[in-house]
């Protein structure tokens, strides 16, 4: 039974400081996934709990062990690699009980661990196979082996999905998160692809340049990003921004005009608004609905008909380029121009310094 | 559909016997490499094969059957040869592999100095094996050498290196491995370098200590280059001449010759088609210990 917390943890390397300070508190039977763009420092946060990393400052707690100097044996962690890190020259039933030899674990026992690992991820008929026979698929599910038969107390996962191709990794993605629930064990995920954090996340850590932007769950995230970043980052596609200037500002409402818009009032957090303040606007494309009376009009660059859905990408006056998922299947021109809807309330205002303003929480209600 | 197949089926037909034959535009890229491999190895191997079937004086040559491997058999120091060529070659190669993977796994460490050390290890490798031939029978001398000078220095008395004649052969392989475990660190080296990390970042976690690092993960995963340090001091071992004739000169006695040192034994006493018989004795038993090693050597790697 282990949670995580760490306070304040930072790293440098030299003069270098990647990892700046970040505070988190894990609760125990909890999957956090850290995402964000490469050289985040989200792998290195997960080599520092892992102990492959030393800790530069503050201090890490796995359940209530400070664990900053402890050796990554005696963290009661394991492990999966992006490599998967299968040693080559060993079958799979020793890659598998590799852990349990080096702990000196009895041979019967070591083999019902291993044999027990290997019937969880329905894996008994590769036993005596080597690295190198098997595909991408297996040697994930090996890796995975080779952590769980350690019963570990937290499980760290560094990108373990990123050498798949897509359709086995949405498998693996199910798998996971099936094992999350069948074992209950705290897991530490890493991943660049934020469709792989909101799928599988309790809690979602989104990390830049070495600080954390914002810690939630996935539809948290998505519904009230903190701040630019994570409103980029997390959603897909992408959320649209759109620069626009402040007209009035009301009682809990803002009305904003733009290059690519006529006024229009959206809720928002209004303290510290000024009419003229430059500010952004945010919209998911999927908020956005084509309507003849649209505030903003845009010209078809591209439209991709999924069947379901069809994605259109729109050039703004401004030359500002954004998406429009629109249900269904939409015949649309390329070079016709497309006005564009939506509600008020799914839009989202953020300052000059990026913050988003979301309104108090009756005005998200109305 | 099958008016694709139709017009598919013809064209691939076609295209087999296309890919199949040989242009003959990449020969004229390995003639230039074919005519200097020929002249300089394929012709003088041959030749040699043919003088070692004659009584040959270098203006003139008589055939005489296999008359010259009669006689080298016969030839007293030629058991004793044999055997010393092979015990040098077990006690070099297996020297270096051991020397070369300490020193590779201490240099790929992080110590002070590593790029330094690295070339301080190298260096004997660069040096001319006569010379350092020299420098060793100088410092080998029993009373006067600077090892046994030394080694009195500690109270021990140092033993007659190189004219005790239990010991001479031995103390001509130390100078040996002491010249060529550069070369097997270098190689070690890269083989070691090339192991991904991850391997033994996984192995931490799985709580390896540093030994158990080593055996479970360098050791095994460093295979190919330990394949290729045996293969080649092998090879080396057996046909050493050089640093035997350059600090014994066989001796004393017969007790430190290796078959190169025979045969140049007799080649300097002018009996041109019995050195070379020999020359063709040296290939054969060459061939067949290294054949069988590298065959099982190479067969252990494949399997894994």
């Amino acid at each position: 039974m282990a949670g995580l917390e760490l306070k304040s943890l930072r790293k440098s390397y030299g003069e270098v400081e990647v990892i700046k300070g970040v505070d988190l508190s894990v609760e125990h039977g909890e999957f956090v996934v850290f995402v964000g763009p490469s050289g985040c420092g989200k792998s290195t946060l997960l080599r520092m709990i892992a102990g492959l990393e030393d800790i530069s400052g503050g201090e890490l707690f796995i359940g209530d062990k400070l664990c900053n100097a402890v050796e990554p044996r005696d963290r009661g962690i394991a492990m999966v690699f992006q490599s998967y890190a299968l040693y080559p020259h060993m079958t799979v039933y020793d890659n598998v009980g590799f852990g349990l030899k080096l702990a000196k674990t009895p041979k019967d026992e070591r083999d019902r661990k291993i044999r027990e690992a290997a019937r969880i991820l329905q894996m008994e008929h590769l036993l005596d196979r080597k690295p190198g026979q098997l595909s991408g698929g297996q040697r994930q599910r090996v890796a995975i082996g080779r952590a769980i038969v350690r019963k570990p107390e937290v499980f760290l996962f560094d990108e373990p999905l990123s050498n798949l191709d897509a359709a086995l990794r949405v498998d693996m993605r199910m798998e996971l998160s099936k094992l999350h629930h069948n074992l209950g064990a705290t897991m530490v995920y890493v991943t660049h692809d934020q469709v792989e954090a909101m799928t599988l996340a309790d809690k979602i850590v989104v990390l830049n340049a070495g600080v954390v932007q914002q810690v939630g769950s996935p539809i948290e995230l998505y519904q009230c990003p903190a701040n630019l970043f994570v409103a980029g980052f997390i959603g897909s596609p992408k959320m649209n921004f759109v620069p626009v200037t402040i007209e009035s500002v009301g009682a809990g409402t803002v009305t904003i005009v733009g290059k690519d818009m006529s006024p229009i009032t959206v809720p928002a957090q209004t303290s510290g608004l000024q009419p003229g303040d430059e500010v952004t606007l945010g919209i998911r494309p999927h908020a956005l609905d084509a309507s003849q009376s649209g505030a903003i009009v845009g010209r078809v660059q591209l439209v991709e008909r999924l069947g379901n859905e069809t994605i259109v990408s729109l050039q703004l006056p401004s030359k500002a380029d954004w998406l429009v998922v629109l249900d269904g299947d939409r015949q649309l021109r390329i070079g016709n121009s497309l006005a564009l809807d939506f509600a008020p309330a799914s839009a989202i205002i953020f300052d000059s310094s990026g913050l988003a303003r979301h309104p108090a929480p009756q005005a998200l209600g109305e | 559909m099958t008016a694709i197949m139709q017009t598919g089926a013809p064209t691939a037909a076609k295209a087999v016997p296309v890919l199949k034959r040989r242009s003959p535009y990449p020969a004229w890229f390995f003639l230039p490499a074919a005519i200097i491999y020929g002249l300089l190895f394929l012709l003088p191997t041959l030749a040699s094969l043919y003088f070692s079937l004659t009584r040959w004086t270098l203006f003139n040559s008589t055939f005489i059957g296999l008359d010259n491997f009669a006689q080298f058999m016969r030839e007293p120091f030629l058991v004793k040869g044999l055997i010393n060529t092979v015990i040098y070659a077990v006690i070099t190669s297996g020297l270096k592999v051991v020397l070369g993977l300490a020193l590779a796994v201490l240099l790929t460490s992080q110590i002070a100095a590593r790029g330094y050390l690295r070339s301080v290890v190298f260096f004997p490798v660069l040096v001319s094996t006569v010379g350092v031939g020299i420098t060793f029978t100088v410092l080998m001398h029993p009373t006067q050498g600077m090892i046994n000078e030394g080694l009195a220095l500690l109270g021990i008395d140092g033993p007659g290196w190189l004219v005790d004649p239990n010991l001479a052969l031995f103390s001509v392989a130390l100078v040996d491995v002491w010249k060529g475990v550069g070369l097997a660190t270098v190689i070690y080296i890269a083989g070691i370098v090339a192991i991904p990390q991850d391997y033994y970042e996984a192995a931490r976690i799985d709580g390896s200590t540093i030994w158990q690092s080593f055996l479970y993960v360098t050791l095994p995963l460093c295979r190919p280059a330990t394949v290729t340090v045996i293969i080649l001091s092998f090879i080396g071992g057996l046909r050493t001449f050089d640093l035997i004739w350059a600090m014994t000169r066989g001796g004393p006695g017969f007790a430190s010759d290796t078959i190169a040192s025979v045969i140049y034994k007799q080649y300097q006493a002018g009996f041109y088609g019995l050195s070379t018989a020999g020359n063709v004795v040296l290939f054969v038993l060459i061939a067949v210990l290294v054949i069988p090693l590298t065959m099982w050597l190479n067969r252990r790697e494949g399997h894994e």
